[in-house]
């Protein structure tokens, strides 16, 4: 192309996205992107068109987190760009790459509340990680271009480009640019040789190591490097539930998850430490439980990209700022080869004697756990697993048996309802090689359900399983709990409500929406299962399906999820049942 | 728990919203910002900001920390006042 030629800011924006990667674009249009739109159809990329903004951008996130790449997303001014919000705030604290295209009033319009005007990088500052205003359409190429590199550097994140229409329409010729350089963001950080020293020669005289995996393992491709530390020095492995993935739980040297719903090995396993790498983690408060309690033997190790996460929560022997992939593969050379029996055989005591385990409440009746168990079995454990948020969430991270880095989706610092089945379709179209299932309560899954259509609209053969137990189940287990079965607000069938939400018993049904219904009117292969006889056949026939499929399992409503250990307590207050 | 005053020193990108997401950051937590001065240095693309806060060492660490990993803010310093 001319050097020279000009073009609109639109399709300067739409040629930079293809120069920058972008594979797949997720959107909903609306007026104040229209121009940009207008470019789309001669996008060298195609264009995912979701059903709601809130969709939209979890099927971006859902594609970031199945392949790494930032994934990107497009939508109008004021409503379009503040239901964008919750989207980014879920990417934001899970550290996930995205671009999040706002359109905007034009510049002259800007301040005078114009129809469908939102100061949209005012409202998405706070859940983001960073917010470009374009000013002039000159600015879009390399706006474009520093936007992906602050996406995929330091901690990812979501960076929002606001541009206004006016600027969409403005001719510019400028270029997309070789290089980006940033004058005041520099997050590449490298492990000095002393730290590296130290944490071998912390590593080569523990007695009691553990090694914490979380999220950060999984975004800098250091899952082989954590199996190799791990067996060569013969360290323990638990991880965070971002962390689910970046080590085979079947290794005989998994501690599974830890945390509030954990295995007892995995948080006794920290407690007893007296060392724990942290790679890539936060030290989220569903860790860590009472910080004066945790981990009271330990010397910490925390290496993670992110400065302000290390320190943040607890106090640490040693902080390494840097790539945690750099850092295991330095020194794995100095590490020295050891096993550790008399450890190792008390974890595997705790192991046998406190499995995570559950049984069935009523004959007739479906466990929730038992579905989970039962994907496991009939995708031989290797389907990337989407989950909502609650209970469901908790089970899947619990009966799955994870042993592939980015198989593990789910909304973890922020914990958003309706993530699931958005987040699926995202990660199904980016990974049309692996068999995708989303599992969602009955809450979240009414969330965003209108987003099936577009699973069904691609041809996509995920299988999206709605546990259906009648309730907001993790909100009811805490009523249960902690709130005297004060049962307000969680209950979503018509019989067992507290007095200020009583409803007519006479309503033909005790509970609305028949999913079954529900995903057939969106066009989807629909099951319900009630028998627990009939569940494993019925989920191994869906997985099978080369369609999308929706699966409503009714389970046993008093279902809790244990272990627990109460938030704000220490791992002795641990209770399993 | 000592609160006491710090003054953050911060070097940043003279571009739009920049003032915005520093004050942002720290009152999101609840933070109350005593004295505020912003101008210009010799260098017009950066701005210099002076910034007096109530909190306790660990927090105030934190807050830097944040700064830091912002995009548009070349440096963070800061004196207990």
């Amino acid at each position: 192309m001319n050097q020279n030629a000009k073009r609109t800011g639109a399709q300067a924006l739409v040629e930079s996205l293809a120069k920058a990667g972008t594979e797949v674009l997720f959107g909903y249009p609306g007026g104040q992107a229209l121009d940009i739109f207008n470019c789309l159809t001669d996008a060298k990329f195609p264009f995912v068109l979701g059903r709601h903004e809130q969709g939209c951008v979890h099927m971006a996130d859902g594609y970031a987190r199945s392949t790494g790449k930032p994934g990107v997303c497009l939508v109008t001014s004021g409503p379009g760009a503040t239901n964008t919000i919750t989207g980014l705030a879920t990417a934001n604290i899970d550290g996930i790459p995205l671009i999040v295209i706002t359109g905007q009033v034009p510049m002259s319009l800007i301040g005078t509340d114009a129809f469908q005007e939102a100061d949209t990088t005012g409202v998405a500052r706070g859940v983001s990680k960073h917010c470009f205003l374009v000013q002039s359409a000159d600015e879009i190429p390399e706006i474009v271009a520093e936007a992906f590199y602050i996406a995929t550097h330091g901690k990812p994140g979501p960076v929002v480009i606001d541009i206004p229409k006016n600027c969409q329409q403005a001719l510019t010729s400028a270029q997309y640019p070789e290089r980006v350089s940033l004058r005041a963001y520099h997050p590449e950080s490298a492990a000095t040789s002393a730290q590296m020293n130290r944490l071998a020669k912390l590593i080569n005289e523990a007695e009691r190591p553990v090694i914490y995996a979380g999220g950060g393992v999984i975004a800098s491709g250091a899952a082989k490097d954590v199996a190799t530390l791990a067996h060569r020095a013969g360290i323990p492995v638990a991880t965070t539930l971002m962390g689910l993935g970046s080590f085979d739980e079947r290794d005989p040297l998994s501690l599974r998850m830890a945390g509030m719903h954990g295995t007892p090995a995995a948080n006794w396993a920290m407690n007893d430490a007296d060392l724990i790498i942290a790679l890539g983690v936060r030290f989220s408060d569903r860790v860590t439980g009472k910080i004066s309690k945790y981990a009271p033997k330990a010397r910490i190790v925390h290496v993670d990209c992110d400065p302000a996460s290390i320190g943040k929560n607890v106090s640490v022997a040693l902080g390494i700022v840097a790539d945690v992939k750099d850092v295991l593969t330095t020194v794995l050379s100095r590490v020295k080869s050891a096993t550790h029996p008399e450890w190792t055989s008390k974890i595997d005591g705790w192991k046998k004697s406190h499995p995570v385990t559950w049984s069935q409440m009523h004959p007739n009746v479906i466990m929730p756990q038992a579905v989970m168990e039962a994907i496991d079995k009939a995708t031989g454990g290797r389907a990337v697993m989407v989950t909502d948020v609650g209970q469901h969430q908790m089970w899947a991270a619990q009966h799955f048996r994870y042993s592939i880095p980015r198989h593990f989706l789910t909304s973890g610092g922020m914990g958003t309802m309706g993530f699931g089945i958005p987040a699926a379709i995202g990660a199904a179209i980016a990974r049309p090689d692996h068999k995708t299932v989303a599992v969602c309560g009955d809450g979240g899954a009414q969330m965003t359900f209108e987003e099936v259509v577009v699973a069904v609209e691609h041809k996509l053969p995920v299988t999206f399983v709605v546990i259906n137990n009648g309730c907001l189940g993790m909100v009811r287990q805490w009523q249960e709990l902690f709130y005297g079965k004060n049962y307000s607000g969680s209950i979503l069938t018509v019989r067992g409500r507290a007095a200020n939400e009583r409803l007519e018993q006479d309503l033909k049904y005790d509970y609305l929406p028949d999913f079954v219904k529900l995903a057939e009117a969106h066009g989807a292969e629909a099951y319900r299962v009630i028998d627990p006889a009939k569940l494993d056949a019925t989920i191994a026939r869906a997985v099978r399906s080369k369609k999308t499929t929706v699966v409503e399992v009714i389970v046993e409503p008093r279902a809790n999820v244990y272990p627990m250990i109460p938030a704000g307590k220490p791992v002795s207050e641990m209770v399993f049942k | 728990m000592n609160e006491q005053i710090y003054r953050l020193n911060c070097y940043v990108e003279n571009k739009p919203g920049v003032l915005a997401r520093i004050v942002g950051l720290i009152s999101g937590r609840g933070y109350n910002i005593q004295t505020l001065n912003v101008g210009p240095t010799e260098d017009g693309t950066v701005s210099r900001m002076k910034i007096d806060i109530l909190g306790t060492e660990k927090v105030v660490e934190q807050i830097i920390l944040q700064l830091r990993n912002q995009v548009n803010v070349i440096e963070v310093t800061s004196r207990r006042m």
